[in-house]
């Protein structure tokens, strides 16, 4: 496996280009220049919620290979399937605001709510910001249909990010906040590690675009239930609705993205 | 200028050296080159400075003395250079006419209730450089896993959500290759890669699982027809080797279990519901590609 990559080396390493720059007039699309790329992030392997995320990326590379900068959007959100079948079959179905004595009913009065289950107990990331550092160990160029030919590179990037979560309110065994009358969404912010990275494509000089797959793993609950709280590791729902019941998703997203470098013009090595 | 063309001649008998008249124009990258006997290669000439002219054709002129009196390095000099460059400028590993062997294992993207994962095979034939015909296949026998996240949805909304396992598929394969390059791996190293789509029609053997009425219920393997769309990358470690990266998705027509149990609940023909179910097998399969023969000689223009 290594034989093979050495033998291409050879030619430069021994013949009339012995010594000389691997690539001539490479086009330095990102060194020292400022990138501004609005975008769109879709999430994916969602459980009830899917999120689109309008957002934009800044970044300042000091050289083509590093920059600083930041990511963030908004987003919106809509059912996945099992959403509405829950819906349609555990709440609408039931009917527990008619007839609460039903065995379904009662075993469930802690986890669903009687009304819409979007605004009363599932989870959703209203936004989030990161601030992130970007290392772009890869460059190249792509021919599609041995026709079109685009300057490309690869990037990987970290940084940490801020996230504004809505979960399904705390609840408990009290009178005052019993969790069979508690439903309802309240707002806290979440912190994670996040990163990943993208594939970006440049036809002109100052204009690309590209796609990335980010990670963003923190623990959050997503449907409102109570899952977790009593017994070995915690295992067993315990009435309430609390922290214990948020569990670990690794919430990776998917986000297509247009850039624009600043400078417009672009410098070439030599 | 002065300099590129002299270093442009100079590399010209250098390489016509390695094929005398008589052999086939054809190179094999892969085989170290050896020169012909009497045609080792010299040190490149000092770069020609003024006045220096005679000392970078008097190095051309030993390499290949019949070309020494044809060329007026002034004028060669003073000429603008057109020379057209490709962007790849040979393709590093032809596909034409070799045989792609892809093992892979799948992992499951879209199912939250059942992980199918499971290895897989695709053997590709490639009837051009970037079309092939293939077979492919999966295997997920015992390795259906109902997840943490069906459990307790069942448990805290006390439904049981239908659910499948799969056992096999095949499928019957088209792939294009519509896009390669190349990359620089930290201006050091360079590595190949391209894009492949595929489509193709097969088979898919599934059955139910047995949530709503368990006691009574157990289902038989059943082959349903299935769609295969799909695309990936394939990263080239040397000219016969890749490693891969696909997302498939096998597109069929399952039949799920009955939610609700008949008077007679061992009469089978009510264990299965109504209608079909439209589903999307979505995987990641990550493998590795070797091409075979392992070497080829180009027949292509540089």
């Amino acid at each position: 496996m290594t034989a093979a990559p050495a033998e291409a080396q050879e030619i430069q390493l021994t013949g009339p280009l012995a010594g000389a720059p691997a690539v001539r007039q490479l086009r330095l699309h990102r060194a020292g220049r400022f990138e501004v790329a609005p975008g769109a992030s879709f999430t994916l392997l969602d459980e009830y919620r899917r999120t689109i995320m309008p957002g934009l990326r800044l970044t300042y590379h000091f050289t083509d290979w590093l920059g600083f900068g930041a990511w963030g959007g908004y987003g919106f959100q809509y059912n996945a399937g099992l959403t509405d079948e829950l819906q349609r079959v555990a709440i609408d179905g039931r009917n527990c605001d008619a007839q609460p004595f039903t065995k379904a009913c009662q075993l469930t009065r802690v986890n669903l709510t009687k009304g819409d289950l979007t605004k009363d107990q599932l989870g959703q990331i209203q936004w989030v910001a990161a601030p992130q550092v970007t290392v772009v160990p890869f460059r190249g160029k792509l021919a599609l249909f041995a026709e079109l030919f685009v300057d490309t590179d690869v990037s990987f990037f970290a940084g940490a990010a801020a996230i504004g979560v809505k979960e399904r309110k705390e609840c408990g065994t009290t009178n005052q906040n019993a969790c069979a009358e508690t439903f309802g969404l309240e707002s806290r912010m979440a912190f994670a590690p996040t990163f990943g990275l993208g594939w970006n494509f440049y036809p002109s000089d100052f204009i690309g675009f590209g796609a990335e797959w980010r990670a963003l793993p923190f623990a959050w609950n997503t449907s409102g239930f109570d899952n977790h709280g009593l017994g070995t590791d915690e295992a067993f729902p315990d009435r309430k609705v609390d922290d214990k019941d948020r569990e670990f998703h690794f919430t990776s997203m998917v986000t297509v993205s247009l850039s624009i470098q600043f400078p417009t013009g672009i410098k070439t090595t030599e | 200028m002065g300099l590129l063309v002299a270093a442009a001649l100079v590399a010209v008998p250098l390489t016509a050296s390695a094929q005398p008249k008589g052999q086939p124009k054809e190179i094999n990258l892969d085989e170290p080159e050896t020169p012909a006997e009497g045609t080792e290669p010299v040190e490149a000439p000092a770069a020609p400075t003024d006045g220096g002219e005679e000392t970078g054709l008097g190095d051309i002129c030993k390499i290949d003395p019949t070309a020494c009196p044809t060329i007026n390095l002034e004028k060669e000099a003073a000429k603008d250079l057109k020379n057209e460059t490709y962007a790849v400028q040979q393709i590093y590993a032809l596909r034409y006419h070799r045989f792609e062997v892809n093992p892979y294992f799948g992992l499951t993207m879209n199912d939250q209730f059942v992980g199918h994962n499971g290895p897989g095979l695709a053997v590709n034939w490639y009837l051009t450089n970037v079309l092939a015909i293939g077979v492919n296949g999966n295997w997920y026998g015992a390795l259906n896993t109902p997840s943490d996240f069906n459990f307790q949805t069942s448990r805290a909304a006390r439904i049981g959500e239908p659910i499948t396992e799969y056992q096999w598929n095949a499928n019957a394969n088209f792939t294009y290759v519509p896009a390669y390059g190349k990359f620089a791996g930290f201006s050091d190293f360079i590595f190949h890669y391209d894009f492949f789509v595929l489509g193709g029609v097969g088979a898919i053997s599934t059955r139910p699982m047995a949530v709503v009425d368990p006691d009574n219920r157990t289902f038989d393997w059943k082959p349903k027809l299935s769609f295969h769309v799909g695309g990936g990358l394939r990263i080239f470690f040397n000219r016969w080797f890749a490693a891969m990266f696909e997302v498939s998705d096998y597109i069929f027509f399952d039949e799920l279990e009955n939610p609700s149990v008949a008077a007679n609940p061992q009469d089978k023909s009510t264990w299965l519901a109504e209608g079909k179910s439209f589903t999307n097998n979505v995987q990641a399969q990550v493998g590795l590609s070797v091409f075979l023969p392992f070497s080829w000689e180009y027949r292509l223009p540089k």
